[in-house]
């Protein structure tokens, strides 16, 4: 009895302990959903069985009629582009603002902070303001265009479905920049200076500083910032409900929100989840790649 | 074996405490009314004078999110929460009429001297209907019409009395309306891909004697063939194919659209938005002579089958619908009644308005009704956006929503 106390207090009982309380809190918070949402992909869920446990097991039903529907294939490749679209351009903009505020002018923590305003602001304001800008006959995103003699006639950003899907990643974009120059200035001024001034003694130029100091020291950070951008962008809902509620004809559709629209609109829950389930998998081999990528890191 | 001791005993003692903390009302039946009226909108005021009587039956109402009103009810039907009664949106009660969720009032109804079927709005009531009993008691109504500016029509040299009667007079007219280079679009309405949609096209279809089992009827073929050429033509905006009906008429209430089709909800925004003199008229039909067709919104009342009162539910109910005579006076929302004129409202171009909207809830027809009806629904606004999009053809867009259709609906 007393070693199992003295265990607890100090030695393996207590080790176990500590691993034992954030498992627990992550199984009962993530994983059991995970199951779930699992289980339901193997069922026939609808409204009225939403309350019991017990439902009809179609076993891989739902997933043979998810790609057996026509739509399905280019909602996945949609949800591909919005994601590496909005990524990369979060990431240049957001790297090349961080850049651009680390030269440290008089006023640019300031503005730096005054940036963050956008990633404050909650999705569905955002995308009800997009909603305006990107409208096609009174848009200012179209007035600018065209004043500045970019364009002839007006785009219909939200209605033309070869610009729909675009539209979108637009607001995504200006949505998440902030958020990546933030993450990266504080990678950047992490640097040591010392490796800076090192360099510039060696005859090392500006350019050649960014690709041999800068970016190696950044790695975990854009890798940070990369898997957590996959994140935000995979989980984007609000814009989609905002601006084009995924059309017109599913050019703008996208896995999470299609999930959303077959739950919740067409009450088919089992299908729904499938779609999770799916988009789990390919978040599982992202996760993966990174975790890989900055395994061998070395911190200096 | 002590734990579970003591917890008897504090049930018992709750239960006693509980007989008497309630012991003044012991009488009271209670009901719970769930609906998604606010503050200004008839259920929570209704049911505030409901309980200002005083006649034994108290009513709880919760009111619940747009979104939330299918889903919450199911949840809690599913898991024996379910409220007393429910206000539900039209298209969604055959889903829960045909699962026994709702309560069978065909009985109630016949011996009852405030509810009388034939003093409803047909389609109002089929959508209240599932197998031919009513499971339940419209709450309101409403249907499309066009809107349409006739300032704008006497610029353009047409007689602001004559609005257009056909489909062809319709795209006429709005050729003729039609000015870019002032921003004005001949009409607006809504192709979006959400029920607004069905909502918009189906009594197009309907018109073009098609129904929702038969939506590639050569009429709805037509239907949609024509709302594309008022694509292509850029006689309407191409964010229809996005845009909700109110975002849609806000542009007509600015000016930039000559015509629009929407529901009586607009009447009042255009009143205060709109600065030009504007008229309302039926829906053009397919061509001259043609059956009428409408679409029809709002909700129905039901009492779910899990009930412990039955009958006070239903007078609860008969309670309600004895307050439709004033509901539009009170509340701006017309009773889906053809038995009630609706009081003139001292504005004239108001008056006119409504009197085009009841005609036309005549034709007013629901949709389904289908327990299926979101996926049905579904389906009808993949054709429209794929026709609209220039992705399929009408007729093969539609033809595949008929086949969709069918394994649906089975």
């Amino acid at each position: 009895m007393r070693r199992m106390i003295s265990s607890v207090r100090d030695g393996r009982g207590f080790d176990l302990m500590l691993v034992g309380v954030p498992f627990a809190f992550l199984f009962a918070l993530a994983g059991l959903p995970l199951i779930y949402n699992i289980l339901m992909s193997f069922q026939e869920v609808d409204m009225f069985s939403l309350g019991s446990f017990i439902r009809p097991f179609v076993g891989f039903d739902n997933y043979a009629a998810l790609f057996r529907q026509p739509e399905t294939w280019p909602i996945l490749t949609n949800t591909l582009v919005f994601v590496v679209g909005s990524i990369a351009g979060q990431f240049a903009i957001g790297f090349g603002l961080a850049l651009f505020f680390w030269t440290s002018f008089p006023g640019a923590s300031w503005l730096r902070g005054l940036f963050l305003v956008s990633w404050v602001m909650p999705g569905l304001v955002v995308g009800a303001i997009w909603n305006w800008i990107l409208s096609g006959d009174f848009g200012v995103l179209n007035f600018l265009l065209r004043e500045s003699g970019l364009i002839d006639g007006n785009i219909f950003w939200r209605s033309d479905p070869n610009f729909s899907l675009w539209a979108v990643i637009i607001a995504n974009i200006w949505l998440g920049t902030s958020f990546n120059m933030i993450l990266l200035s504080v990678g950047l001024s992490a640097i040591p200076g010392d490796l800076y001034e090192a360099a510039e003694m060696d005859g090392a130029n500006a350019w050649q500083r960014f690709w041999t100091i800068t970016l190696p020291m950044m790695r975990s950070t854009i890798g940070a910032i990369i898997a957590l951008g996959l994140i935000f962008t995979l989980q984007q809902f609000d814009l989609f409900a905002a601006i084009t509620d995924g059309g017109p004809n599913n050019s703008s559709n996208v896995a999470q929100y299609w999930a959303w629209d077959l739950s919740f609109r067409q009450y088919d829950f089992g299908r729904g989840a499938t779609i999770s389930v799916i988009m789990t998998v390919f978040v599982m081999f992202a996760a993966l790649v990174y975790v890989r990528s900055t395994r061998h890191e070395v911190r200096g | 074996m002590g734990i579970r001791k003591h917890s008897i005993a504090i049930a018992l003692a709750m239960t006693c405490a509980s007989f008497v903390g309630f012991d003044v009302k012991a009488e009271d039946v209670k009901l719970t009314v769930w609906s998604l009226d606010r503050d200004i909108q008839p259920a929570p005021n209704l049911i505030k004078e409901f309980n200002a009587q005083n006649n034994g039956i108290k009513i709880e109402y919760r009111q619940i999110q747009f979104d939330d009103v299918v889903s919450e009810a199911m949840r809690a039907y599913s898991t024996g929460k379910a409220p007393d009664i429910i206000a539900i949106d039209n298209p969604n009660h055959a889903m829960f009429a045909s699962r026994g969720a709702f309560l069978d009032l065909t009985d109630m109804i016949e011996t009852s001297t405030v509810i009388k079927p034939e003093n409803y709005f047909p389609g109002p009531l089929k959508s209240a209907t599932w197998d031919e009993k009513y499971f339940g008691v419209p709450k309101a109504t409403n249907t499309i019409a066009l809107y349409y500016n006739k300032d704008l029509f006497k610029a353009a040299g047409l007689d602001p009395e004559k609005p257009p009667q056909t489909w062809d007079e319709l795209v006429e007219t709005a050729r003729k309306l039609n000015d870019p280079s002032k921003n004005i679009y001949g009409i607006t309405f809504c192709a979006k891909a959400n029920e607004e949609g069905t909502f918009q096209f189906l009594p197009w279809a309907q018109m073009g004697g098609a129904s929702y089992k038969a939506i590639n009827g050569e009429g709805a073929v037509r239907a949609l063939t024509i709302w594309k050429q008022l694509l292509d033509e850029k006689l309407t905006s191409p964010d229809t194919l996005t845009r909700s009906q109110w975002d849609s008429t806000a542009t007509f209430n600015a000016g930039n659209a000559a015509m629009a089709i929407s529901g009586p909800w607009e009447i009042d925004r255009m009143l205060a938005d709109a600065k030009f003199d504007w008229g309302t008229a039926l829906l053009p039909v397919h061509q001259e002579g043609a059956q009428r067709s409408s679409a029809m919104g709002d909700y129905n009342w039901a009492i779910f089958s899990s009930t412990e009162h039955p009958e006070e539910a239903f007078k609860a109910l008969e309670f309600f619908v004895s307050k439709d005579a004033t509901m539009y006076k009170d509340f701006g929302q017309l009773p889906a009644r053809s038995d009630l004129p609706v009081p003139p409202t001292g504005n004239a171009a108001k008056d006119a308005a409504l009197a085009t909207f009841l005609e036309q809830m005549k034709y007013a027809q629901p949709r389904g009704p289908s327990p299926d009806w979101p996926k049905i629904s579904k389906a009808i606004q993949d054709a429209i956006q794929a026709a609209l999009t220039g992705q399929m053809a009408p007729k093969a867009a539609l033809d595949q929503a008929a086949e969709k259709i069918k394994s649906i609906d089975g």
